[in-house]
């Protein structure tokens, strides 16, 4: 290619719009910055992208995936140890990936949690708690560089900005009758009230009540009546549709950045957003301490440069850590010398299912619900807001009750032992279709010496340019960990008194298994330290290598933990831009000195 | 009759003719007053014209998206062809940088530019009222504080003869207003004064919301004309709702701060903005100031008619509860459940500022049935304002219902929850289903 | 596409994959961009030896794993049986399904496991989507199993929780059931 042709430089320049990028974009521009958002997908709105009812489409949405990245164009490859050669992942499967303006952010499901306390500081509780040898020493988990009490106005702002329906557990330290027991202490209640729960989360509140746990609305980023969030922008209330995870919200209820916050910057003078501009690299001055822009292809296959004095990566967790390995910035990580940072520490969540199958009177309706509305959880077993001592894992899981959608041609729950065609198959959907309810545990990923992120050696892109490479697979804390959520799971379901039952679990010698779909929240690789020896990124999700850019996303996360991740990644993301609004832009510097 | 004196008609009539336009001609050069003046640069009263050119919405027509503010070249259609809006920024060539104040007087008041009548698509039969200072404040405006735009004015594309203008200097002088400058109405306090100087002038509210007769001329305007002032109107597909208090459903059930909320974000609990006030609510009024939208809500709740039924909506939960109970056997309404329930609620109750409430709808209820059947057909989009940043969109139905289909789930709103609209027939869908693209 | 119909089969009660159009579905998505492949990565080299857990690692189309799948089955089929799949009897079709589906029949080029893969795959979409693609005809599959489409509101059974839902499915066309 030739030299890419210099546009005029700008103030800053963000890589990827969604969330993140649309919280940074407002910040920026609310501080008069001239702001160029760069997003490799399309422009997406509500109208016309998520009309009713032409979005009630499963085969186009939740099965082709026309929200999602191509695959065709940019993958990432796949390998389980060190030692193997990866191959791309070239159908969608375990993951899927966020494409165009609003990102993964409009396809989500609207879970919004907030890490517990316990999270955030990590290493330090769990050995505090059990003792020094408690953590394996492959486990090479650290605590957050940030608190729980720092997180919080930030939690609670983004709360309020995606009008969350949800009942408060621990209201300014008091533990409330009523939500989650084991959260962390609010600030304030929930900007909207619970959604009532569906038929499955009535049963499951039941039966967990009937056991001693305590159920409690699973926080949702759909708003359960008409709200106007701190910015001004109205929201409207969910019905319940069942085309919410993969699906774009015709009704304006689920949170994203088109239904929260990109409304007020759209008329802003100083902000440009460019769709289909697909970043290859972030420029740095000779001397290798600045940032100074980035390149990108154009929608014409045009090579581009666009300097900026501050660039925001807010891309997805993956193409963050490919972005900053392309650009050769800081060191990537060596998983045998376990020198370097860059990609260390990728972790996934541990998933698990148990489906109820109810008698014909029993009427589940799963097409009834959507994402997190109406679901209901305990969070018992999550985190460490649990006894470990005696169970030789570290972590836990969340457990939830109701589907996702009811969605035929992906989420038909039939018992194991149905056959997978012929008549005894049609007979089956009749009779379980609309009487089956899914209870499924979201479990914590430790991160580990040997599970990483670094570019594949042999594939590449549709420009030639490599691609990610994930060397993953499960170790036993995880499998531990989920045979004993999965348990309290099962009890849970078989107080709720089904004709039968049936768990999916991986369980040791299940290797991690990319044609399953288990969860989009990959994490890790661009993690948050307290110096440059064991982060990419400060507290402040600004890069020690080159002060002047700034990393947002789940790539920050040192581990997984057992909940969505976009309450926390939004949390870090506002918290960062508070200083940048107080003091980085005042002053641009290293925010704590290395 | 003989050639001799066909040819003698001829020649009186081309003779007739020749003096009819030489009038006209003579008239248009009169038209007008001759006062002089040449404003400073003095800032207030530059930001005095820029409000008040946002009051006028003058954008609405004289600015495209994608080209230079007030450049012109928005195509109107009318039942005798094209015209197209034109260039009003102070470009010496293509604009008004020429106009002195009498000419730009002219033009706002009068109705005649380069020495000819203007098609009434300007409203200078309701600007006619416009102070002298605010005229001054608006040439100001044009002329210090709009880019000039190089661009030339398109001609229309009316055919000849149509394409005489003379004949508009004779409407002109049948049908317009003699401008005036303002005055107080007796009988109204100073705040419904302050917006009915709004209302009649630069808002021309009644250039959608009154009646016009067969010369298009408005039938009212002023509130002493008569009940036809701002009395409701057909606009091409929709129904632009009268703005009297009358029966139920009409303003005498909203409050003065419903009707201010309304004005400066297009959506209160009552109600939601579609088709053309979308646009008014954009470029015009979301900008009145607080003492200017309340004077305005003020002068409207002022406007009673006698015909006030006692009657006011009731809502019956009876439609809901057959749809909640899985019966949709009345007209239309298993229609309603595929199609409209999603958002407006199997009760039709809406959600507040979202999706409005169906029940108790005066849009829905209006006697006319053309804006429910429009915006059943073309959808609506609510207006995007500085304090409402997000708009909701209504998609059109009319790729997915059949004209029979659509006239059923009318009258399913129109009849359910206890509205009372008349029922509106297949003809009359029919006639406003929108034609391909 | 024979096969679809015993994948699928209109015996017993509930419709059967030929009346719902499944064979129709399948034929047009192989004409848009899916069937070409557009939606998957194809690029080289390839390691189809790798873990199943990884993945699809061949580097056929949909279109190409039914051309190169079918012919191979036919001939598996002619040798075994002397003649075409499709012209079998059921129970034949059935057995011989049976075989690939658990990959006991080795096809030459596309694994017979991966063929029946695709194809169920494809089958039970054609069956389950909306009408808009060619299959679930009338939303046949749609009401069999009590689902009510593109209507996408509950709002009235928040607060009924566990009632039978009484109304039958809408199409994103309209059509109603």
């Amino acid at each position: 290619m030739t030299t890419p042709r210099k546009l005029k430089p700008v103030d800053a320049v963000i890589i990827g719009y969604g969330w993140t990028g649309a919280i940074l974009a407002k910040t920026l521009t609310d501080a008069g910055l001239r702001v160029v958002a760069l997003e490799r997908g399309p422009a997406r709105d509500t109208s016309p992208d998520f009309d009713y009812p032409r979005i009630a489409d499963e085969l186009r949405h939740g099965i082709r995936g026309e929200l999602w990245q191509p695959l065709a164009a940019e993958t990432v490859t796949v390998r389980h140890t060190v030692n193997d050669t990866a191959v791309p992942y070239r159908k969608y499967g375990s993951f899927v990936l966020g494409n165009g303006v609003g990102g993964a952010g409009v396809h989500w499901n609207g879970q919004l949690w907030r890490a517990s306390p316990e999270d955030l500081g990590l290493r330090s509780h769990i050995e505090q708690r059990y003792g020094k040898h408690f953590v394996p020493p492959e486990m090479t988990i650290q605590d957050y560089p940030v608190s729980f009490a720092e997180l919080e106005p930030h939690f609670d702002h983004f709360e309020k900005v995606c009008g969350v329906s949800g009942v408060a557990g621990n209201l300014r330290g008091t533990v409330q009758s009523v939500g989650n027991a084991f959260e962390g202490p609010r600030s304030d209640q929930f900007p909207t009230p619970a959604l009532p729960a569906i038929y499955a989360a009535q049963l499951f509140e039941k039966a967990s009540s009937e056991l001693g746990y305590r159920s409690f609305p699973v926080p949702a980023a759909n708003s359960s009546v008409a709200f106007t969030n701190p910015y001004g922008v109205r929201m409207g209330p969910c019905n319940l549709c069942g085309y919410c995870e993969r699906f774009g919200c015709f009704l304006y209820s689920k949170a994203s950045p088109q239904t929260t916050i990109l409304p007020i910057l759209a008329d802003r003078s100083n902000l440009e957003v460019r769709t289909n501009a697909y970043v290859t690299r972030i420029l740095k001055d000779s001397a290798g301490t600045r940032a100074t822009g980035v390149v990108y292809i154009d929608e014409n296959g045009q090579e581009l440069q666009q300097p900026a004095d501050l660039v925001v990566l807010s891309a997805f967790q993956m193409h963050n850590v490919r972005l900053l390995l392309l650009s050769g910035i800081g060191t990537p990580y060596d998983p045998v010398t376990g020198k370097g940072v860059l990609g260390k520490n990728y972790a996934y969540q541990m998933f698990g299912v148990t489906t109820a199958f109810f008698d014909e009177e029993v009427q589940i309706n799963p097409f009834i619900g959507a994402g997190a509305a109406g679901l209901r959880a305990i969070d018992d077993f999550n985190s460490d807001h649990y006894d470990h001592t005696k169970q030789g894992f570290v972590g836990g899981a969340m457990i939830y009750a109701g589907g996702t959608g009811g969605r035929p041609i992906e989420q038909m729950l039939l018992p194991p032992n149905t056959p997978r065609w012929g008549r005894a198959w049609k007979a089956a959907v009749h009779k379980h279709y609309r009487h089956s309810a899914p209870i499924t545990l979201m479990g914590t990923v430790m991160s580990y010496r040997d599970r990483y992120l670094s570019l594949d050696p042999t594939y590449t892109d549709k420009f030639g340019i490599p691609l990610l490479r994930i060397t993953f697979d499960w170790h036993d804390n995880e499998y531990r960990m989920a045979a004993y959520t999965a348990a309290k799971m099962e009890e849970i379901v078989r107080q709720m008194k089904p004709e039968s039952q049936a768990t999916l679990l991986l369980k040791p010698g299940n290797h991690y298994d990319v044609r399953i779909y288990q969860s989009t929240h990959t994490t890790g690789g661009a993690i948050m330290g307290t110096n440059p020896s064991n982060s990419v990124i400060n507290r402040y999700s600004q890069s020690w290598d080159l002060p002047n850019l700034f990393v947002y996303g789940a790539s920050a996360f040192p581990q997984n933990i057992g909940y969505n991740p976009t309450g926390l990644l939004a949390g870090l993301a506002y918290f960062s831009a508070d200083k940048l609004k107080t003091s980085y832009l005042k002053s641009p510097a290293p925010l704590v000195s290395s | 009759m003989n050639g001799k004196n066909l040819l003698r008609l001829a020649g009186v009539a081309i003779a007739g003719l020749a003096v009819a336009m030489a009038i006209s001609y003579l008239g248009d050069k009169a038209a007008g007053e001759n006062v002089s003046f040449t404003p400073e640069r003095n800032a207030d009263l530059i930001d005095r014209g820029a409000y008040l050119a946002k009051l006028g919405d003058c954008a609405a027509c004289h600015s495209i998206p994608g080209r230079p503010a007030f450049s012109g070249g928005l195509k109107m259609g009318t039942p005798i062809g094209a015209i197209y809006s034109t260039n009003i920024t102070p470009d010496a060539t293509h604009g008004i940088g020429r106009f002195t104040f009498a000419d730009f007087d002219r033009a706002l008041r009068y109705g005649v530019a380069d020495g000819h009548s203007l098609y009434p698509a300007m409203p200078f039969t309701s600007y006619y009222n416009t102070k002298p200072e605010d005229v001054r404040a608006l040439y100001a405006y044009f002329r210090y504080a709009v880019a000039p735009a190089n661009i030339p004015n398109r001609v229309s594309a009316i055919p000849f003869p149509l394409s005489m203008r003379w004949p508009l200097t004779y409407w002109r002088w049948l049908f317009a207003a003699s401008p005036a400058p303002f005055t107080t109405p007796p009988g109204l306090d100073r705040a419904q004064a302050q917006g009915a100087y709004f209302v009649d002038g630069l808002g021309h509210c009644g250039e959608c919301h009154t009646p016009r007769n067969v010369f298009m001329q408005l039938k009212a305007v002023r509130r002493t004309d008569g009940a036809h002032y701002l009395g409701g109107a057909v606009i091409e597909s929709y129904f632009a709702p009268s703005l009297r208090t009358e029966g139920a459903g009409s303003l005498r059930d909203w409050s003065e701060i419903e009707l201010t909320q309304f004005l400066q974000t297009g959506a209160n609990s009552r109600g939601i903005a579609f088709g053309s006030m979308s646009d008014v609510i954009i470029h015009s009024t979301q900008y009145m100031s607080e003492a200017d939208a309340t004077a305005t809500a003020h002068y409207l709740k002022s406007l009673e008619s006698k015909d006030q039924s006692d009657a006011s909506f009731t809502y019956d939960p009876n439609s809901h509860k057959a749809l909640k109970s899985g019966d949709a056997s009345a007209e239309g309404a298993r229609i309603y459940l595929d199609n409209c329930a999603a958002c407006h609620r199997p009760d039709g109750r809406g959600y507040e500022r979202v999706f409005p409430a169906l029940a108790g709808n005066a849009v829905v209820e209006a006697t006319s049935p053309e804006s429910v059947v429009s915006i059943i057909f073309q959808g609506s989009a609510t207006p995007r304002t500085s304090q409402t940043p997000a708009q909701f969109t209504m998609p059109g139905f009319a790729w997915r219902l059949s004209d029979f289909e659509v006239m059923q789930v009318a009258n399913f709103v129109r009849s359910s929850w206890g509205n009372r609209g008349p029922r509106v027939t297949l003809k009359d869908v029919e006639r406003l289903r929108p034609g391909p693209g | 596409m024979a096969a679809v119909s015993r994948l699928i089969p209109t015996e017993g009660a509930g419709p059967g994959a030929i009346e719902a159009g499944v064979s129709e579905f399948i034929d047009r998505q192989m004409e848009l961009p899916y069937g070409h492949g557009s939606f998957f990565y194809l690029r080289g080299p390839f390691h189809p030896e790798s873990p199943a857990t990884l993945g699809y690692q061949l580097r056929y189309t949909p279109r190409e794993i039914y051309r190169l799948g079918i012919e191979d089955t036919n001939a598996a089929a002619r040798k075994i049986h002397g003649m075409d799949f499709a012209r079998l009897e059921a129970a034949h079709q059935d057995r011989m399904l049976e075989s690939i589906e658990k990959g006991l029949l080795e096809l030459p080029t596309v694994p017979a496991s991966t063929l029946f893969a695709q194809l169920l795959e494809n089958t039970r979409e054609g069956y389950f989507s909306d009408p808009i693609y060619g299959g679930n005809r009338d939303m046949v599959a749609w009401r069999w199993i009590g689902f009510p489409g593109a209507r996408a509101d509950f709002t009235d059974w928040i607060d009924q929780a566990g009632t039978e839902y009484p109304y039958g499915p809408v199409s994103i066309r309209g059509t109603k059931a």
